[in-house]
């Protein structure tokens, strides 16, 4: 194993010299050893709860219906070739791609707006801003879809006052869309304004001083001082919340389970209805599987400024 | 005197921005706590009052608390919430002993492949479970779990594990090497370490880690979703949508109330703890 | 008789205090021990449940079986994901409904209940038709065919507004069995005039499109619309009917039907058509009682102004909605035999008619001698609002059942799907009908996979 370690070579452990010990309890007693023993349960969690069901998704993809034969990517082309899934895609990507923006630009705005008031006011703001992001999203996602609710929604009460027609909230599909994608933005909102806020703080005020100096507008300052300092930020909470809106499940699923005619299905609640409720697991595995290739592309760069700024912070 | 009147203008313009930030903020908190505000409003609401649908759907014209009270003496509800607080208490444990344990070994130790293990930690954590859910539904089947909340006991962890480790790594190693090294030096073993040294010094990230957990087990809701059937065994958030959204179709009143009853340990530790709170759910992005 | 039956209680009643006394002995009736669970369809009329929960209770206590009784609503598609999900997964309730179709679509989960429905049948006399085709496989009974929820779904409509219209409801359809000119003229043909005419009084007829399975008051709608016209999707063996005349002239008929639908029709889930009646927004909805049975409760002004009575007729015939609910047992529950005997226990006749009272008449049981409660002539207000809910033979009516002239399981994913309001949604849309069909199409071949 990793006996030859640099590390653990420098380091003997305590009072080895001492007693005689025997092979095993010096195996035991030895640094990479007892290293390795605290991360089996993590390892053993990983491996038997992400790794594994990501290849056995693989596997499962590959089969028919039934589950008795191999039919290598037929699940695949058979899916491409559907209309829904052709909607599925270009739904998951509207509505994580529209989301993530909406969430990005109405964060930053919040950020400066929070950044402008003096900071023993800030935390009262920010505790009232954060609300969305606290209640559990499955039950925040039921009052908005009681809002929506065609015969009694309160929204449209509020445009009957203004001598407005009812708007089907979840009955046309472009309206649902926009819908689930609001929710989405109200719930991620502060998420990335507390972000942002961080990013914003760790500028150093030496820098606008000097831009003051030289003459710089607002909007200068912004486009040459506080957006590069924040670049890093701003693209590792975007890529991040962009994983996590294009595998969004919960909101889809409750506000108008993927109608109305699936114009709001993305992956997550496609591959349910397809897997869980129609019983055709391998195709759903092969639909869930459709998510990978941005997963992972985000998560390259994810992954890439995380390593960036350790650096940065270390140097 | 120009400058006097340059500077007070100034100071006028910043008192305006002052003011304008203000006045934005207020709005967007308006809008951010509309549909918690018309959960509570609904949640003091009757049947009747919600079906008669004369007046505002904004105000409460008699309020109640019978859709409160109807829900703790619901037994089907008490079993919700105790199965959400015990699934919950068993993660946010299980999962915090095993990520500290990895993450001190990770952090200071390290063993061969450990780095490689960093990253992949890392990168489990931005595997969303909507990806796996089906493979698991096999899997979880095949252990003869379903419908069981052990199932959840069993999963909740991969969802809290990663990033309590990934936050528990940047708070460990923030830690000066000299004092373990100092410690080692008296004879002190590496569970000593950690419990005398590491755990004291981190503890600010080991409450944020710990919150982390349990907003991640008290808020899921695919899993349960998939994996859950019948109303003895389920948690509080698909067992609001499955039981309380009833054919009866004014239980608008008893939804709303459930679901800030179910708010409610989050939103409480939140108003505790909104520091540590904050610091849990973004640290994956801003440590390193 | 009844003298034995209570002895038997009193006995079983000593036996359980008995063994409560000694805790260590565990005595059990014949088979039926230890832990059941139960997916009951959530009634959609108040109360009904508790008296559902009531007898269980009773069976429960007297057979020292632990029972839980989950009431699963089939808005939102609930009732219909949670079989699907649990024979995928071989675990959940030991008994379950299943409505319609899936009793054939889960069949090789399902344990054959022939000697129950045999028993039954001595009892109750013959299932229906609809009940035989659907919860038969292989010539094997696989559920029990169950009056909860066992319904028809005539129209329910407002008797002032219609009145103003000059059409007498309770003249065309009385409490009593007759044939009269009035029911000639309730065709589909005459029913657009009266649409129109509630649209213009905003009082428009709450008819859904709503999608997959949210909205079965709609696909059991329109499958009856279908049928009257002659129309079809695919035959029994699989050959396409989307072009046929019956289905051209269907679609052509919808095309002006669908410009007096509600604006939101499809968002509509099961629950919207009843709220709209309920609150006084809508003259007419097809559905069983139950939104007439809320309305009492919730507002009793519009219920004593509800009728019950067929759907309008068309070419081909009078055809009416119809669901059958059966109660089944899977085959990988671990107290296959407890749950026989609960079911039994449930459909003997005086607890039946019990259910039936408490649900104003909501429940049509299946068998053939069980059609004569007195409820259905009884309860109101008005009093005889649902006697022709349950289907007379004076009024002409054929059951329908959405999809039903394919082959089963293309039927069930059509169904299940929401393959006709999805059609219909589209053609609202502006669709032209070749565009509708060419869609259809490539649905229905999605599903032969």
């Amino acid at each position: 194993m990793a006996g030859s370690s640099g590390i653990a070579a420098t380091m003997t452990p305590p009072g080895a010299g001492r007693v005689p010990m025997g092979m095993m309890q010096r195996f035991l007693q030895r640094r990479s050893t007892i290293a390795f023993l605290l991360c089996l349960p993590l390892i053993l969690l990983v491996a038997g709860f992400v790794i594994y069901p990501a290849f056995y998704a693989i596997y499962l993809s590959m089969l028919n219906k039934k589950m008795t034969a191999f039919v290598g990517l037929g699940n695949f082309a058979f899916l491409l070739k559907r209309h829904t899934f052709q909607l599925v895609i270009f739904q998951s990507c509207l509505f994580a791609i529209t989301a993530v923006m909406m969430k990005a630009l109405l964060g930053f705005i919040l950020a400066h707006l929070m950044h402008n008031i003096p900071s023993t006011n800030q935390k009262i703001w920010r505790g009232l801003l954060l609300v969305p992001w606290v209640i559990p999203l499955a039950l925040s996602t039921l009052t908005w879809w009681w809002m929506f609710d065609p015969s009694y929604s309160a929204f449209n009460w509020i445009l009957n006052q203004f001598g407005l027609d009812n708007v089907p909230w979840l009955g046309v599909g472009w309206i649902a869309r926009l819908c689930t994608i609001t929710v989405n933005v109200w719930f991620g909102t502060p998420f990335f304004m507390i972000m942002y806020l961080a990013a914003l703080k760790s500028v150093p005020e030496q820098l606008y001083e000097a831009a003051a100096i030289d003459g710089a507008s607002a909007v200068q300052k912004l486009i040459f001082v506080t957006l590069p300092m924040m670049r890093n930020i701003i693209s590792i909470t975007v890529l991040f919340s962009l994983i996590t809106t294009f595998a969004d499940f919960d909101i889809v699923r409750i506000l108008t389970g993927g109608g109305p005619q699936d114009m709001t299905h993305v992956f997550a609640t496609y591959a349910f209805q397809v897997g869980i409720q129609s019983g055709d697991i391998p195709l759903g595995a092969a639909d869930s599987l459709f998510m990978f290739p941005i997963l992972a592309f985000a998560a390259f760069f994810v992954l890439r400024g995380v390593t960036q700024r350790t650096k940065e912070i270390a140097t | 005197m120009s400058a006097s009147t340059q500077a007070n203008s100034l100071h006028r313009q910043r008192q305006w921005a002052l003011y304008g930030s203000y006045a934005a903020l207020a709005v967007f908190v308006i809008i951010f706590l509309v549909p918690p505000f018309y959960t509570i409003i609904t949640s003091l609401k009757s049947s009747a009052e919600i079906s008669a649908q004369d007046g505002s759907p904004w105000m409460v014209k008699n309020p109640s608390l019978e859709n409160f009270w109807y829900l703790i003496t619901y037994s089907n509800f008490q079993t919700y919430y105790l199965n959400s607080v015990m699934i919950t208490a068993v993660t946010v444990v299980v999962s915090m002993v095993i990520s500290v344990l990895a993450a001190f070994s990770l952090s200071r130790m390290g063993f061969w492949g450990s780095g490689v293990l960093s990253t992949v930690v890392f990168l489990t954590y931005l595997v969303p479970p909507s990806l796996l859910f089906i493979p698991l539904f096999q899997i979880v089947g095949s252990l003869g779990l379903i419908n069981s909340v052990w199932c959840l006991i069993l999963l909740y962890p991969t969802l809290a594990v990663p990033f309590c480790t990934w936050i528990m790594i940047g708070y460990f190693s923030s830690i000066p090497k000299e004092l373990d090294e100092a410690a080692l030096i008296d004879g002190a073993n590496y569970i000593q370490i950690l419990t005398k040294i590491f755990i004291p010094v981190a503890m600010p990230g080991i409450i944020a880690a710990t919150i982390f957990a349990f907003t991640v087990a008290w808020g899921a809701f695919l899993y349960p979703l998939a994996y859950l059937y019948t109303s003895n065994q389920m948690v509080l958030t698909v067992g609001i949508i499955s039981d309380l959204i009833r054919g009866d179709v004014f239980q608008w009143g008893k939804i709303m109330a459930a679901c800030l009853l179910a708010s409610l340990p989050p939103i409480v530790i939140y108003a505790c703890l909104m520091d540590y709170y904050v610091a849990g759910l973004t640290a994956g992005a801003t440590k390193g | 008789m009844k003298n034995t039956l209570k002895t038997t209680r009193r006995s079983a009643l000593k036996l359980a205090a008995a063994s409560a006394a000694l805790p260590l002995v565990h005595i059990r009736t014949a088979g039926a021990a230890g832990k059941l669970s139960i997916g009951f369809w959530d009634h959609w009329v108040p109360g009904c449940n508790d008296v559902m929960q009531k007898h269980v209770n009773a069976w429960a206590e007297k057979n020292k079986v632990e029972v839980t009784a989950d009431f699963i609503t089939s808005s939102g598609g609930k009732l219909a994901l949670t079989p699907a999900a649990e024979t995928q997964a071989k675990a959940g309730h030991d008994i379950m409904t299943l409505v319609n179709w899936d009793a054939v679509n889960y069949a090789e989960h399902l344990e054959p209940v022939d000697d129950l429905v045999g028993k039954l049948t001595t009892q109750h006399g013959s299932p229906t038709a609809t009940a035989a085709y659907l919860g038969k496989h292989k010539g094997h009974w696989i559920g029990v065919p169950s009056s909860s929820g066992t319904q028809t779904k005539p129209a329910c409509a407002r008797i002032e507004w219609f009145k103003k219209q000059g059409l007498d409801l309770q003249a065309m359809y009385p409490i009593k069995d007759e044939t009269n000119a009035l029911q000639d003229a309730w065709t589909w043909e005459n029913f657009l005039k009266y649409a129109e005419a509630a649209q213009k009084d905003n009082l428009t007829f709450a008819l859904g499109l709503g999608g997959g399975q949210t909205n079965s008051d709609a696909t059991d709608l329109h499958g009856a619309i279908f049928a009257s016209f002659g129309a079809g999707l695919v035959d029994a063996n699989g050959k396409s009917l989307l072009k046929s005349d019956g289905t051209m002239a269907c679609l052509e008929y919808m095309k002006k039907l669908l410009k007096f639908y509600p604006a939101d029709a499809v968002s509509f889930d099961d629950a919207s058509n009843n709220r709209a009646l309920i609150s006084g927004k809508s003259a007419l909805i097809f559905n069983p009682p139950s939104a007439w049975a809320v309305a009492k409760r919730d507002n009793i002004a519009v219920a004593s102004d509800c009728w019950t009575f067929p759907a309008p007729k068309g070419p081909k015939g009078r055809y009416v909605p119809t669901q059958t609910f059966f109660w089944s047992t899977y085959n990988f529950s671990k107290n296959k035999t407890a749950a026989k005997e609960l079911l039994e226990h449930l459909m003997q006749r005086p607890l039946i008619e019990e259910r039936d009272i408490a649900s104003s008449g909501y429940d049509l049981p299946p068998y053939a001698k069980l059609t004569d409660f007195k409820i259905w002539e009884e309860v109101g207000p008005p009093v005889g609002t649902v006697y022709n809910y349950p289907i007379r033979a004076a009024a002409g009516q054929i059951p329908s059942l959405t999809a039903s002239e394919a082959p089963p399981e293309v039927a069930v994913q059509i169904y299940n799907r929401g393959i006709h309001n999805q059609m219909l949604a589209r053609l609202r849309d502006g669709q032209t009908i070749p565009q509708v069909i060419a869609w259809t199409q490539d649905e229905l071949d999605g599903f032969t996979r």
